[in-house]
């Protein structure tokens, strides 16, 4: 699969960026490395989302849900337990990809706008219960200080853990995409009467999307948890899924690396306009107006549009 | 090989289906014929498990599929065309039968290999066998209308069905695709020792094709028999003759 | 946790309050979702605004009038606003998809949201209550906030005052009419530009009133606009989209399972109303009502 990637001309790009992310470090000043960390936890995050709307076609509205539970996850495992703590950092993702299974199960069966807004109702429960059980998750106060293993406990040595992790997870989701699995969901995405009449279980493999997908979002929680050592009960409010939905909006549904883009631009605008201001949020707002004015495909999509005409015909002829 | 028994289906108080019946005998060829609003896009969503009956029997190879969701209908050997164009828009030409194809192979859940390189014979088959094989790369949303028309009955193919149900398959065609389409039609039951069961507007292609012809007109079947039996039903001709 | 019935009534009184309270936002949320299709993000922050703007004006005057003419002059200002986004930005956008509207309205709420803090700091600000509706009186011996009464009879006030406009007046039923069919009625040659500005003014001045109503019950703070705007959606949502009266069952449902929740774990008691959603969306997907949608 990836023979032809190596020989293609974008691997030399690919290539050359990764390198320098990999000796950043060593010349970069600290608050570099943390805002790049944080970009690649929030890609990831974005990534995981974009799995199920922009590949998937589901309406997941509260996905942030599974990347904080995935985070208080781990969080709990490590101050709770005594456990061996990389125990902590596989049960995140697994309780995440669960509590994906359970409340996909209850989604899946209804369609397109129900299913966000069961979604919505069951993510907002969970994180009504998390903001009030002060003596557990630590209510509104979140779980600080968490401790890590010695192996990943510098700001260097958790920007590379995150790093490698994410390279890992993209060359799975790449793969996962491309497997049969993957253009069955977007088969289901692009008509799925179509995909029940030609014997696919459409539910079954939806539900599987989603889980797949939670799974991924619960990664991302335990590596927000190795670079900042705390969780917030903010992680499962429904702004940051209206978030990562903007980032995904806005590096470009259907392409692969668009939610990269879109989670880069806001965590680098929030960052640096808040240097400058404390009304970034203002600033955010007023190119979010400006995005959904001019650039309907998004950032990526927009791009693609200029050179592959025949998508952005098929997108038109969509709507 | 199908046997439709008393079909009754109702939305809110509208009969669409009021005691169809149908039987079609393995390897031939029939065709259900009826005005506009007679019922037929009905009854075939009826039997392929799109849509539930209120009441009577479907029977496929012996077997009561009455109650079954469509995905199961699909794996029992019934696929369809549809009579407005049904694709994947986004996705190959190629891709568009692959779906069918790995579904077929109880390969669609595989995760971790590259789907290009899975089923490509048999996939590539089938678009040779309606004349898509050169197009196999193109988008599928841009082609022609009469292409995606052939395409519709690809991907239909991609399930090595034994009853193949064609919802109006030259709807919209120019005459040379229809003519085309009909010889590719003929040969595909040939070839794959098809069984199939369309509805046709063009009287010329249901007479030069079919073996059995089942009229339905207010959701009723009138008749089933061959042409000439159905050609002096006096029934039939007023229907057709009397009212159109 | 010992309470005899008084405490009982009284806490169910309070609960009805609430809903009242809850009622007046969501009825407006409902209202412009219905006629508009438009899922308001940032009729939070107006809500936002109107407790803002209550503060403001009650400092101005002395003693109690301020209250009341800030009853009547915080959610005129909110309807100015509002009109303002609509003709500016909303109305261009109307054709776009439900899911870019909400992202916009989303963007609009961070605005103004930014707009509030630039204005009025960050600070929390509280609003007492005018004098003749402060204090308590007694029911069967326990004690009832009066300003909590006073909600209670605004709600079917302002209940009754939203039948007669969408029943009675012809801008109501236009606006009922197009909430079903908006192409009908632009070929009827009746301005649906307007009728939807008008509907959308509506609908925020109606977020505009619950803000200034609440602003004495709570503490005015940033960031009461996305808690309450997840509450709104949930109850129109559970409701049924679009339905006035979907949007009072709702909004009793939130309330009263609020009340009954400090009752018997105070701790949880905002758990239990999201609990009734989960259950109402399980039961019924659709929202209790019919919905315009």
């Amino acid at each position: 699969m990836f023979k032809n990637f190596f020989h293609s001309k974008g691997f030399g790009l690919v290539a050359g960026i990764f390198i320098i992310l990999f000796i950043l470090p060593l010349f970069a000043p600290r608050f570099y490395v943390y805002i790049l960390a944080l970009i690649y936890v929030t890609s990831l995050l974005a990534m995981s989302l974009n799995m199920v709307v922009g590949h998937g076609g589901l309406f997941q509205f509260h996905h942030g849900v599974f990347y904080g539970v995935g985070a208080y996850a781990v969080a709990l495992m490590l101050t709770k337990t005594s456990l061996p703590m990389w125990v902590g950092f596989i049960v995140g993702p697994v309780v995440a990809a669960i509590t994906g299974l359970i409340i996909g199960w209850f989604c899946v069966r209804l369609t397109r706008l129900y299913f966000g807004m069961l979604q919505i109702s069951l993510g907002s429960l969970i994180w009504a219960i998390v903001f009030r059980w002060y003596s557990f998750t630590g209510g509104d106060d979140g779980i600080h200080g968490i401790p890590m293993p010695s192996l990943i406990s510098s700001l260097n040595s958790s920007y590379y853990f995150i790093l490698i992790i994410l390279v890992v997870c993209l060359i799975l989701m790449y793969m996962i995409l491309k497997s049969p699995f993957g253009s069955t969901l977007q088969a289901i995405r692009d008509n799925s009467q179509r995909c029940e009449a030609v014997g696919i279980n459409v539910r079954r493999y939806q539900l599987g999307g989603i889980v797949v997908a939670t799974f991924f979002a619960g990664v991302a929680g335990v590596l927000f948890v190795a670079l900042e050592r705390s969780v917030f009960a903010e992680m499962l409010f429904w702004v940051l899924s209206l978030e990562i939905f903007i980032m995904c909006l806005l590096g470009g549904w259907f392409t692969f690396a668009g939610p990269i883009l879109g989670a880069a631009i806001t965590v680098a605008l929030r960052t640096f306009v808040g240097k400058y201001t404390e009304y970034w949020t203002l600033i955010l707002g007023i190119m979010l107006i400006l995005v959904i004015f001019f650039l309907p495909e998004g950032v990526m999509g927009f791009f693609q549009g200029l050179f592959k005409p025949g998508m952005k015909e098929v997108a038109e002829r969509g709507k | 090989m199908l046997q439709v028994e008393g079909v009754i289906k109702s939305f809110d108080d509208f009969m669409a289906v009021d005691g169809a019946n149908l039987t079609v005998g393995k390897g031939e060829i029939v065709a259900v014929i009826g005005p506009n609003g007679a019922g037929k896009t009905t009854l075939f969503n009826l039997i392929t498990g799109a849509l539930k009956r209120d009441r009577g029997r479907i029977v496929f190879k012996g077997e009561d599929i009455s109650e079954l969701p469509p995905y199961e209908i699909c794996k029992k050997g019934i696929t369809r065309s549809y009579q407005i164009v049904n694709i994947f828009p986004r996705l190959t030409v190629f891709g568009n039968v692959q779906v069918a194809v790995l579904s077929h192979q109880r390969r669609s859940s595989n995760l971790f290999q590259p789907a290009q390189n899975i089923a490509v014979k048999e996939t590539r088959s089938i678009l040779e066998s309606v004349g898509l094989l050169d197009k196999e790369k193109g988008i599928a949303g841009s082609l022609s209308h009469g292409d995606q028309k052939i395409l519709e009955i690809a991907i239909a193919l991609g399930n090595e069905p034994e009853l193949l149900i064609l919802d109006e398959p030259t709807a919209g065609m120019s005459p040379e695709e229809t003519q085309a389409a009909i010889e590719l039609i003929k040969r595909l039951a040939q070839m794959r020792g098809l069984t199939i069961l369309f509805c046709e507007h063009d009287m010329d292609i249901v007479f030069s094709i079919a073996q059995s012809i089942m009229v339905m007109r207010h959701g009723q079947t009138i008749i089933q028999g061959s042409l000439k039996e159905v050609r002096s039903n006096k029934e039939v001709q007023e229907a057709y003759l009397g009212g159109e | 946790m010992t309470f005899g019935p008084a405490e009982l009534i009284c806490q169910l009184l309070v609960g009805i309050s609430r809903s009242m309270l809850l009622f007046i936002v969501c009825a407006g949320l409902s209202f412009v979702l219905g006629v508009l299709r438009i899922p308001n993000i940032a009729h939070g922050t107006l809500y936002m605004i109107g407790a803002f703007a209550t503060f403001s004006v009650t400092k101005m005057f002395a003693g109690s009038a301020g209250f009341w003419i800030a009853l009547i002059v915080a959610p005129l200002l909110v309807a100015v606003v509002s009109l303002v986004a609509e003709r500016a930005l909303f109305c261009h956008l109307y054709q776009r998809e439900h899911l870019m509207l909400l992202l916009f309205t989303f963007a609009i709420s961070l605005i103004l949201g930014d707009l509030v803090k630039i204005v009025w700091g960050a600070e929390y600000k509280s609003v007492s209550a005018p004098a003749l509706l402060k204090g308590s009186i007694s029911i069967l011996g326990a004690s009832f906030p009066r300003y909590n009464l006073f909600l209670i009879l605004i709600g079917p006030l302002v209940a009754v005052a939203i039948w007669l406009f969408t029943n009675k007046t012809k801008i109501g039923k236009i606006s009922r009419a197009a909430a079903v069919d908006r192409e009908m009625v632009g070929v009827l040659g009746i301005n649906v530009s307007w009728v939807f500005a008008i509907a959308f003014v509506i609908g925020c001045y109606l977020a505009g009133v619950g803000g200034a109503l609440v602003a004495p019950t709570v503490s005015i703070t940033l960031g009461m606009d996305h808690t309450l705007i997840i509450e709104a959606f949930l109850i129109v949502i559970i409701g049924g989209l679009g339905n006035m009266w979907g949007a009072l069952v709702g909004s009793l449902i939130f309330g009263l399972t609020h009340s009954f929740g400090v009752l018997f774990w105070p701790q949880f008691a905002i758990v239990f109303p999201y609990i009734a959603v989960v259950i109402v969306l399980l039961l019924r997907p659709k929202g209790l009502l019919k919905s315009v949608w």
